[in-house]
């Protein structure tokens, strides 16, 4: 528990004179909202009854403020003015601890924002691999805003509860002591009230949300796979299970307004009862002659202002859980370590630039080894070939030259200088890598295309979307290059993301490119022309390129046959495809499917 | 790709408030008339209740001014009891209306809307995002069905608190409620300002909001992709101008809420004091005015402001979920273009049990297109002309460039969407003359990237056949040779295989889907052949599978693997949404003409020509 204040107390940095401030004028605001009502008091008191009587300290201060018995017997409208005057006043410190809270608040909300966005950035991709997207996400953002609402609105709800609760009780006591004692004998039932009940009905909060995402999960689901149920005719199908899903959420989603019920209205007669124990109690005192009616109209104004807040502050305080478990998991996130110290060696210029050396690199994933001693070497400009079954640990290799993964022995050295040396991003900078199934930002396709080098031209982008074959399809969308493409444009296909992201890359004028499965959704034919027309346009570069299709392979300078992350065979297509092997057999099926079309060229 | 369902669609609906909406929205709480009505009088009950407390609270002060406790004060506080007790019960019992009213609406509301997304044709799907139509059916329903009893009670109770005091003033005393009823104006008037002012401020807030989630969702998704583009300084230079955005809407909402609140207060205030100055004048002028009946005074002052606040509100609730209002009562409201003609539905209510349901032929030989022309966009024709009879088990591979008419043709075959102008005989009877659920229970359907619903792997071949046994199970899945990979799966049949399939290779997903369409037994077989490459040795099976699955059906597939083409009866090379030739894989090849060209490296190296010209001459 302390750890967490402390936590919340550091994201306060800054802030925390604002916080001050806005506590000071809840103070104030509270304190002008209960000095209203004894204007009034004293009207009723001093004024309008007959019997002069000598009042309590604060309704005789009050009396000497506003000009005293007989001034004031003259000038109601005085009194008029000073309640209004008063709740002026109240109102201001009232908008003055609004608008402080609401700065520092959101500038808190704010910072921390930034804070993951940036930590996010820094995480090392070993964490993704772990990390589940949807709840990651959740953490940035309702989780975020359950802390913000905690910060924003429950803390200070919760003091302005205390505030408007602990100013009178002074003055109450002052007044009279038994009407004092009547005004709070209830408030701690009240309070414990609310505790009870939602420690109780947190089951059912869950029941329900558990549903509704249960019944989002179905609608979801029909909707993504709505061709199968179509093709299948299977409406009728999918419609008894959506009732299911219905029934059940309706079902408990009444229950919890059936709960709800018993909490609103057995707080609200509680909070009844508190009021008729001083309304009622108090008038029997005014009657027998013990309570002035001044008094007992302050006391009937003061419970009414403070048994509302009060309930709420049980309510509230009762969800705290809440944001501490929200706190617990935006921690979680923050606390996980940053990618290793990247180096600050700027990448060499050498004549011939792109020459890689794997030496002796082994990694493993969690427990589970992927790649083990791998000895590797590529000149400059030259072309390697990675074949191997799934899982075999090719594109770990990948990842590990682009330092998104970190070796955990071994060294690789680009142009001679080992990669741990040189600065992260100014490595990963010369190097454009294209996945299987490529990412694309919801931008137009120009400026997805253009992030890899800002300063290109249009006529360089058309040249590199020429190359990667996907300048017909582009200019087939009504926007052209600037059709919106992601979360909120156009869906593009797999071979067409494949073919902007070859595009993309090849702008980028890299001096290694990667090729990972990237052309695996394009197909035999558009492939071919597109290794060909890469080959001849950007030479020069050392290439790394992953496949399937062996095919497609078979120009590579240089082959290496991966199996259970270990190199098992190496050599060119020709000499591969000799020897008995791995590589022999995967070319031996892929011919027979292929055949024909072998004999038709 | 689908958008992402964080994303929200526009919120603004058109800024009128639109009555004729509303009232079809009401229309729905038509079945739950009984809490409809409990709801409205649950608010009348209320209002007279907090009427009756300040006025018994008047009468109860007379009592002690006077220095009387005897029976009256007695029953005046008996009264004050029991009206707060009613009180409490009315909350108990609108809320437990209100929880059958909101739940009662948002299930038919989603029933509904989700019959109806079952009929909707695939052109609503292509132009609508998953991510909204999902929403549709939650959060919109849940927007609309929760607001709706509160606005019925606010309604009820604030206009009818309101008239009570002011009723209770006049009978008090007339001269004094006029003026304490001069703050109502100005309270009506900031209310609806500060309502408008902080409905639009919210709106922003929200929509920012979910932009920010968006951007989340996209660093979360393209992380590899920013990394390797070193782009992360930029990326988050990116959404530091979106989270400070949504700093300045949220302190610019905060603020306005600040000032609202204080002005009521100040203009219960200025009641106050008028109840005080022109009241405590008339009692120092010995009016019949009691101090009780002042006090009462007082507390009508303060109260006013809040059924006035609430009915500002409630209007503003509906305001902002208008455009949620709308997006539902569309969806329900749309006629699907694909359905059974009238005389198909009648067809279908006499048909003789045992046949088919619309009481026609119950097989199918062949299936004739004649003269079909169909566009998505009215100016941009796929298809023209186009005509092609199948029969007797043939297998038709279309190929040809992508956008070329391939897979519409599919799409008019399998029914998903009908021809503009011409006409798809079975058997010689157009199908729109066939029931579309029994024309569709004869497909077998295989995607391009096989769509598996969560559940288990004997689940997902079970729904091409819902009452299959274990055995033709395992028989379906031994027919497309992925029987040994399932037995060798943990958990066998009974692994779950994760939402859309995800805990499945893309080539295993395949072979399911090819095992689900077989244990249907359709008559005839579309196939979208899916293009991404597995590895060698699935590639092999899924080949062998999709022979097995074509063999003696008619079937429509679009082609890419050359074995499949080469199997196939009749090859239609589709170009422009025309047949630019037609005949087998040998007459093809031997005509020297597109298809020869297609596949030959020939052709490969001319457009790479041909675009290596267009490159210099850019």
């Amino acid at each position: 528990m302390f750890d967490r204040i402390h936590t919340i107390w550091a994201l306060l940095a800054g802030q925390r004179l604002r916080y001050a401030g806005a506590l000071v004028s809840l103070i104030v605001a509270s304190m002008l909202l209960y000095a209203v009502p004894i204007v009034p008091q004293v009207v009723l008191d001093g004024v309008l009854t007959d019997e002069v009587r000598e009042g309590s300290l604060p309704e005789r201060v009050g009396l000497w403020l506003l000009g005293g018995r007989d001034f004031l017997g003259e000038h109601l409208w005085v009194a008029a003015l000073a309640v209004i005057g008063l709740t002026l006043l109240a109102a201001a410190a009232t908008y003055l601890r609004g608008r402080w809270v609401a700065i520092a608040a959101e500038s808190v909300v704010c910072r921390l924002r930034d804070r993951l966005h940036h930590h996010l950035n820094h995480l090392p991709c070993t964490w993704y691999d772990e990390a589940e997207t949807g709840d990651v996400l959740q953490r940035c953002t309702s989780d975020v805003d359950t802390l913000r609402n905690f910060l924003a609105m429950q803390v200070i709800e919760i003091g302005r509860a205390l505030a408007m609760l602990l100013i009178p009780l002074p003055i109450m006591f002052m007044m009279d002591t038994g009407m004092a004692v009547a005004s709070i004998v209830l408030l701690p039932f009240i309070i414990a009230w609310a505790l009870f009940f939602y420690g109780r009905v947190k089951t059912i909060f869950r029941d329900k949300d558990e549903a509704e995402g249960r019944l989002t999960a179905c609608v979801n689901e029909n909707l993504t796979g709505i061709r199968v149920v179509r093709a299948f005719a299977r409406q009728d199908f999918e419609r008894a299970k959506f009732h299911d899903r219905n029934d059940e959420h309706r079902r408990l989603d009444y229950r919890l307004y059936a709960i709800l019920a018993w909490f609103w209205s057995a707080s609200d007669q509680l909070c009844f009862i508190q009021k008729a124990l001083v309304f009622i109690l108090g008038g029997y005192w005014v009657a027998v002659g013990s309570l002035e009616i001044g008094t007992y109209y302050f006391f009937i104004a003061a419970v009414s202002m403070y048994v509302w807040p009060v309930r709420m502050m049980g309510r509230l305080l009762a969800e705290l859980g809440k944001a501490i478990v929200a706190v617990d998991r935006i921690h979680e996130i923050l606390e996980t370590p940053e990618e290793t110290a990247t180096g600050t060696q700027a990448p060499p210029h050498v004549a011939h630039p792109g020459h890689i050396e794997f030496e002796a690199i082994t990694f493993s994933h969690g427990s589970t080894p992927v790649v083990h001693g791998i000895d590797l070497s590529i000149d400059a400009g030259r072309t390697l070939a990675i074949v191997g079954p799934s899982g075999s640990g090719k594109s770990t290799l990948i990842n590990l030259l682009l330092r998104l993964y970190e070796p955990d022995a071994g060294r690789i050295r680009v142009d001679g200088v080992d990669i741990t040396d040189l600065d992260r991003q100014a490595h990963r900078r010369r190097m454009a890598v294209v996945m299987q199934d490529p990412f694309l930002y919801s931008r137009s396709i120009h400026d997805n295309i253009a992030l890899s080098r800002r300063t290109a031209s249009d006529d360089e982008v058309q040249l590199a979307t020429r190359v990667a074959c996907i300048h017909d399809s582009i200019l087939e969308f009504d926007e052209g290059y600037e059709t919106l493409v992601g979360e909120r444009g156009v869906t593009l296909s797999g071979g067409q993301r494949q073919r902007v992201a070859i595009a993309r890359a090849l702008l980028q004028q890299p001096e290694i490119l990667v090729l990972d499965d990237a052309l695996s959704a394009v197909d035999t034919r558009t492939e071919r022309m597109i290794l060909e027309a890469m080959r001849d346009r950007h030479g020069r570069q050392t290439t790394i390129v992953i496949a399937h299709r062996l095919s497609t392979l078979t120009a590579a300078d240089d082959i290496i046959v991966l199996d259970e992350g270990r190199i098992v065979q190496q050599g060119t297509h020709a000499s591969l495809a000799s020897e008995p092997g791995m590589y022999r057999r995967l070319w031996e099926i892929q011919t027979t499917i292929e055949s024909t079309e072998e004999g038709a060229a | 790709m689908s958008a992402s369902p964080f994303i929200q669609e526009e919120e603004y609906a058109g800024g009128r408030f639109d009555w004729s909406l509303w009232r079809r929205i009401l229309g729905h709480a038509r079945s739950h008339r009984r809490w409809f009505w409990t709801m409205i009088c649950s608010g009348l009950v209320l209002a007279g209740t907090e009427t009756l407390l300040p006025i018994s609270n008047a009468w109860l002060i007379d009592e002690a001014v006077a220095g009387r406790t005897g029976a009256a004060f007695m029953w005046y506080a008996i009264l004050y009891v029991a009206l707060v007790t009613a009180f409490s019960i009315i909350v108990w019992i609108f809320i437990r209306a209100a929880g059958h009213l909101s739940t009662g609406v948002a299930y038919d509301l989603r029933e509904q809307g989700f019959a109806r997304l079952q009929t909707l044709p695939f052109s609503y799907y292509d132009t609508r995002p998953t991510g909204w139509l999902v929403s549709r059916l939650t959060s919109d329903c849940t927007k609309i069905s929760g607001l709706l009893p509160w606005f019925l009670l606010d309604l009820a109770w604030g206009s009818s608190f309101l008239t009570g005091i002011a009723v209770a003033m006049f009978i008090l005393d007339w001269q004094l409620a006029l003026w304490v009823l001069v703050i109502v104006p100005p309270l009506a008037l900031v209310s609806w300002y500060f309502q408008r002012k902080l409905l639009r401020s919210s709106r922003l807030v929200r929509r920012t909001n979910s932009i920010i989630t968006g951007v989340y969702n996209e660093g979360l998704m393209g992380v590899r992709t920013t990394r390797t583009l070193a782009r992360e300084d930029e990326s988050l230079a990116e959404f530091q101008e979106q989270s400070g955005d949504l700093k300045r809407f949220t302190i610019r909402n905060s603020l306005q809420s600040a000032v609202y609140l204080p002005c009521i207060i100040s203009l219960g205030a200025v009641g106050v004091g008028m109840a005080i100055w022109k009241g405590g004048v008339q009692i120092q002028a010995g009016s019949d005015l009691s101090l009780g009946d002042l006090i009462a005074f007082m507390q009508f002052a303060v109260l006013f402001s809040m059924p006035i606040q609430e009915i500002a509100a409630r209007i503003t609730d509906l305001q902002a979920a208008q455009a949620a209002a709308e997006r539902i009562q569309t969806l329900i409201e749309t006629v699907p273009e694909i359905r059974d003609s009238p005389e198909v539905a009648e067809a279908m209510r006499s048909a003789p049990p045992g046949g088919p349901e619309d009481g026609g032929r119950s097989d199918i030989t062949t299936i004739e297109f004649k003269h079909v022309d169909f566009w998505y966009k009215p100016d941009e024709p796929v298809l023209l002309d186009f005509n092609l009879r199948v029969a007797d088990g043939q297998t038709v591979a279309l190929v040809g460039a992508t956008g070329g008419g391939k897979s519409t043709i599919a799409s008019l075959a399998a029914r998903f969407y009908e021809p503009r102008r011409g006409e798809i005989l079975i058997d010689g009877v157009e199908y729109r003359q066939r029931s579309l659920h029994w024309y569709q229970s004869q497909l077998g359907v295989v995607l391009q990237t096989p769509h598996l619903f969560s559940g288990t792997i004997r689940e997902n071949i079970r729904y091409g056949r819902l009452d299959a046994s274990q055995a033709e199970v395992e028989q379906a899945a031994r027919l497309v040779n992925a029987h040994n990979f399932i037995e060798s799966h943990d958990g066998g049949y009974d692994a779950e295989v994760g939402e859309g399939g995800s805990k499945l290779s893309v080539g295993q997903r395949q072979l399911i889907a090819l095992a689900r369409a077989v244990l249907a037994d359709p008559q005839i077989f579309i196939m979208d052949e899916a293009t991404s490459s597995v590895d060698t040795e699935t590639e092999q099976l899924i080949q062998s599978a999709i022979d097995t699955v074509l063999a003696g059906r008619i079937a429509f597939v679009i082609a890419h693997r050359l074995s499949t083409i080469r199997a196939a009866d009749v090859i239609l090379v589709i170009d422009h949404g025309r047949i630019v030739e037609q005949g087998t894989h040998r007459e093809l090849l031997a005509a020297k003409g597109r298809y020869w060209r297609l596949y030959t490296r020939q052709e490969a190296e001319e457009e790479e020509a041909a675009m290596g010209r267009d490159g210099r001459a850019d």
